[in-house]
């Protein structure tokens, strides 16, 4: 039931950041990865290395220098392990994928670096199969080093809708089309204001040449308004710029309204480690930022467990420098997905659940002003196995809307903070050992 | 009971269904006021606690032609309403008051069907009570003589019947009773039901801090949102009851976990109600609120939900630490339940939660007059018991609070057996 | 064992490469619909992190995200399918 001085969580390049930082500091560290390998989203290794998708040489530079000085460490990596969360008592939950056991870890200090989740904002017909999130298209495409089969289209807004047809097409499927929601153009202040992170503008440049060589160039201002099943495939309403309606038949759907930090309804607990986040999971940023965030994470655990550790000003420049990218691309998109007031009603909602537009709506048309607590025991919202990661913002803009007075409810309210944090079988429950035998 | 003519009434509520009641609310108060026996009344009546008791005491108070306005300091079922197993069941009762009691409430859920009250929000099922070995087994035939003597029926299961109705779930059972004619009710669907019905005011997040009196009368309630005149005031409060009280250490929160699982695949065990284990007949109430004893116990009930999931309780624990779970208490409920139905070890652990039982120092509810006001009431330390017992409480409050002769003989409960007064602050 | 590696799925033996997911395997085999899900909406492959649920299928008999998991030798994968009560 003891632990590491020091666990982490996600095997992306914060996690790995901050475990190699600590380690270096001579801290016991174990890292934990859910999925089989290491990378995270970002430097998702492929199945075959003899087949890869094309990502930036500086992406695939800053992997291997992190995965060397992971090598070199005395890092403790163990992959197929989920977190569950932090129990009552403030021991750390983990699921051990690979025995199928619920293991607990009491570690001094805890690092999240979880990642992000997708924004997907609701339109008719997001919740079907075929239709997927951009990002997790692109995983597997880094996973498989194959282009997704059949006819498919991107829609909604953000640098991933760029990056995602780009490598399709280098892999000889460009999508059918990408529809960007945001009219806005690269414009000579947004360029200048990366000069400082020029890898930005290589990389747009790169997916962009091969996209005009391609003929699939995002069509601005065009979104999708519905997607509905049509002999085995996906007839999908694409409206465009000047509010021209037409329809594509696409075998799937690759949709993205931008990212959050998986925030994971994971607080610090009183009786629990020291806790402190890392990378996207604390601020999206990407993966450079992530590289130097972990090194800031490490910096705060070493400080809380009396430990001097490196100089950090660096990290924090180059913290500051991403920052000030992010935020220059961010202008160039409109993650605010479509007015959730001009959907039909039987537009799902929280997907898990079954639960639709209209029967949120339900649920406000009484005098009383609704909470988050009666969204979620009475509507169901955010009740389901995804735990309101996919819908709570969505439901709690929507209140929000037709509420203007009072306090609409927030979405971390639906999200919740309890453990477990995502669902665990019973089968490895079970196998918990007793921290008091006598019972 | 209050008789009132049922078929305009139902007629009336079917066609509002769950969305549209802001009108079909009001015609329904509209209705009822002229029909119930009791004369219209301007009086008012200030009820502290939107929990189970508060709305269900709200419902037929303001059906009795008072002006009811419930005060809650969150918002409506987020204490122990919210947060129980929705057992509506005499099935763990020791003989006594409160089996008496939980046999009527059960019939009064059935009535509140009936009359279009509840509609879809109480489900009608059995209970089996399962003993796995010898010594389970003469714990369970006492305690199902027992409820068979307070006219409770009780079908005992064996051999194929057993195999028949539960064995697939529950192989190491060697028997069972099951308790026929007990049901389900989710808190907070009852709590949503009666607030849709209208026909009262909620001020939410409106925390009542006292009273305002007169030669010991009360005159109205004093809140966050300000002083309101009332002519009554019940105590619907739970475990925050305590804080108006001169005793305050009469009510202590005792802490249960409950486990809520994914919905139930092809693979998953199926049974036709809840089964309980022997056991839990030990646990539940053996440890007085005051006993320096052991702090924790667990029982063990498996719960089909009509969602599909389960719900696998549930713990009591002298503690009031209520947003925390812990892997202990968790993992030991889950081996119990896997091991009475072992094909659950399939499903998943969606989410774990706790709530707070208002327990009292003798274990028996509090309802009834509190000292040094004519006209103020309380009904409160119901500890597991509250969504069963929750609307008929809330009848008899209205009852009590009306100077009608209750339905049920509540002397057991009678408030004034602690000499309950008011805290000075309030 | 055959001569390629599979899995069953649904009783369908599904090839795999012996280093991926379920839900590439799956993906590649052009089976997009990965159950009827908890609550109607259809199973599927979405967010590939493991954080939606969507993919969540029966391996060996326990319910795991396909997106998260292996696909190995011999695995009996099946579809979601709920009882309601």
């Amino acid at each position: 039931m003891s632990g590491p001085q020091a666990l982490v969580i996600g095997g992306g390049p914060a996690g790995v950041s901050a475990a190699v930082a600590l380690a270096r500091a001579g801290i016991d560290v174990t890292l934990c990865e859910q999925g089989p390998r290491l990378g995270g989203a970002i430097h998702r290794q492929p199945d075959d290395q003899t087949q890869s998708v094309r990502v930036p040489r500086a992406h695939k530079q800053r992997w291997q220098a992190l995965s060397d000085e992971l090598a070199a460490s005395t890092v403790k990596v163990l992959c197929r392990h989920m977190f569950a969360g932090i129990e009552a008592t403030g021991a750390v939950l983990l699921e051990d994928r690979n025995t199928g056991r619920l293991v607990t870890r009491r570690p001094a200090a805890l690092v999240l670096a979880m990642g992000a989740i997708e924004r997907v904002a609701p339109v008719p017909g997001w919740h079907l199969p075929g239709v997927v999130s951009a990002g997790g298209l692109q995983v597997m495409m880094k996973s498989t080093g194959r282009a997704p089969s059949g006819a498919v289209l991107i829609a909604g807004s953000g640098p991933l809708l760029v990056a995602l047809a780009a490598q399709m097409a280098s892999l000889g499927n460009a999508p059918v089309a990408v529809l960007e929601r945001s009219p806005r153009l690269m414009s000579l202040r947004v360029i200048a204001s990366l000069l400082r992170t020029p890898a930005y503008l290589r990389e747009a440049a790169g997916y962009v040449g091969t996209l005009v060589r391609a003929g699939c160039l995002p069509q601005r201002g065009a979104f999708v308004t519905a997607i509905v099943p049509k002999d085995g495939r996906l007839s999908v309403s694409v409206r465009d710029r000047g509010g021209r309606e037409r329809q594509l038949l696409v075998d799937r759907v690759a949709l993205h309204d931008g990212l959050l930090p998986n925030s994971n309804g994971t607080a610090a607990h009183p009786n629990g480690p020291f806790l402190v986040r890392a990378g996207d999971c604390r601020e999206v940023l990407g993966g450079a930022a992530a590289l130097a965030d972990g090194r800031l994470a490490a910096q705060a655990v070493l400080a809380h467990l009396g430990k001097r550790g490196s100089d950090s000003t660096g990290a924090e420049l180059a913290m500051a420098r991403e920052r000030q990218a992010q935020a220059a691309l961010n202008t160039l998109f409109d993650y605010s997905g479509r007015d959730p007031t001009e959907l039909p009603d039987d537009t799902i909602i929280c997907r898990c659940e079954g639960r639709t537009l209209g029967q949120l709506r339900a649920m406000l048309d009484s005098r009383d002003p609704v909470s988050a607590r009666e969204i979620k025991l009475n509507g169901r919202f955010g009740m389901g196995a995804c735990q309101g990661r996919f819908c709570a913002e969505w439901v709690a803009a929507f209140v929000a809307s037709q509420h203007a007075d009072g306090s609409p409810p927030q979405s971390s309210e639906i999200v919740g903070s309890r453990w477990p944090v995502k669902p665990v079988p019973i089968s490895a429950f079970v196998t918990l050992p007793p921290s008091h035998p006598s019972e | 009971m209050l008789r009132f003519t049922p078929v305009s009434f139902v007629s009336t509520l079917s066609a509002g269904v769950l969305h549209s009641d802001r009108t079909s609310s009001f015609r329904v108060g509209d209705m009822l006021h002229p029909q119930g026996n009791s004369p219209r009344s301007s009086r008012s009546v200030a009820i502290v606690g939107a929990g189970i008791v508060g709305m269900s005491a709200a419902h037929f108070l303001s059906r009795a032609g008072w002006q009811v306005t419930v005060y809650d300091a969150g918002v409506v079922a987020s204490g122990a309403t919210g947060s129980a197993d929705g057992a509506v069941s005499v099935a763990s009762k020791k003989p006594g008051p409160l089996m008496t009691l939980a046999v009527a409430a059960v019939k009064f859920y059935e009535q509140l069907i009936a009359e279009g009250v509840l509609v879809d929000e109480y489900l009608p099922r059995s209970t089996f009570v399962v003993a796995s070995d010898d010594e389970e087994l003469s714990v369970l035939e006492r305690h199902a003589g027992e409820l068979e003597a307070a006219s409770v029926p009780i079908r005992m299961l064996r051999g194929t019947a057993l195999t028949e109705v539960i064995g697939a779930a529950a192989p190491t059972a060697i028997a069972a009773a099951e308790v026929q004619r007990e049901g389900h009710a989710v808190g907070y669907r009852v709590v949503e039901r009666l607030r849709r019905l209208g026909g009262f005011a909620i001020r939410r997040n409106c925390r009542v801090s006292g009273f305002t009196s007169s030669n010991g009368h009360i005159t109205g309630v004093i809140t966050e949102c300000g002083t309101e005149q009332a002519d009554a005031v019940l105590l619907a409060t739970g475990i925050g009851s305590m804080h108006f009280l001169a005793e305050s250490d009469l009510i202590r929160p005792r802490k249960g976990q409950l486990i809520v699982t994914d919905r139930a695949g092809a693979d998953s065990p199926h049974f036709p109600g809840p089964l309980m284990s022997c056991r839990y007949l030990v646990s539940k109430g053996s440890q007085p609120a005051n006993s320096a004893a052991a702090s924790r116990s667990l029982g063990l009930v498996i719960d089909p939900l009509r969602t599909g999931q389960f719900l696998i309780g549930g713990s009591r624990e002298d503690r009031d630490d209520r947003e925390t779970a812990d892997g202990d208490i968790v993992a030991a409920l889950l081996r119990d339940a896997v091991a009475l139905s072992p094909s659950l070890a399939r499903l998943r652990v969606i989410r774990v939660f706790s709530g707070l039982r208002a327990a009292t120092r003798d274990g028996m509810p509090i309802v009834g007059r509190v000292g040094g006001a004519d006209n103020l009431w309380i009904a409160t330390g119901f500890e597991g018991d509250g969504i069963c017992l929750g609307p008929l409480m809330g009848r008899l409050c209205q009852q009590m609070i009306c100077g009608e002769p209750p339905d049920q003989d509540i002397s057991a409960l009678d408030a004034t057996r602690f000499r309950l007064t008011l805290a000075a602050a309030a | 064992m055959s001569e390629v590696p599979s899995f069953l799925f649904d009783g369908k033996a599904i090839p795999h490469t012996g280093n991926e997911t379920i839900a590439a395997a799956l993906d590649r085999a052009g089976i997009h619909t990965l159950g009827t899900g908890q609550a109607g909406c259809a199973g599927r492959y979405f967010c590939g992190i493991g954080a939606c649920q969507a993919c969540l299928v029966i391996v060996d008999g326990t319910r795991m995200e396909a997106c998260l998991t292996p696909a190995r030798s011999g695995l009996t994968v099946k579809r979601f399918v709920p009882v309601s009560s």
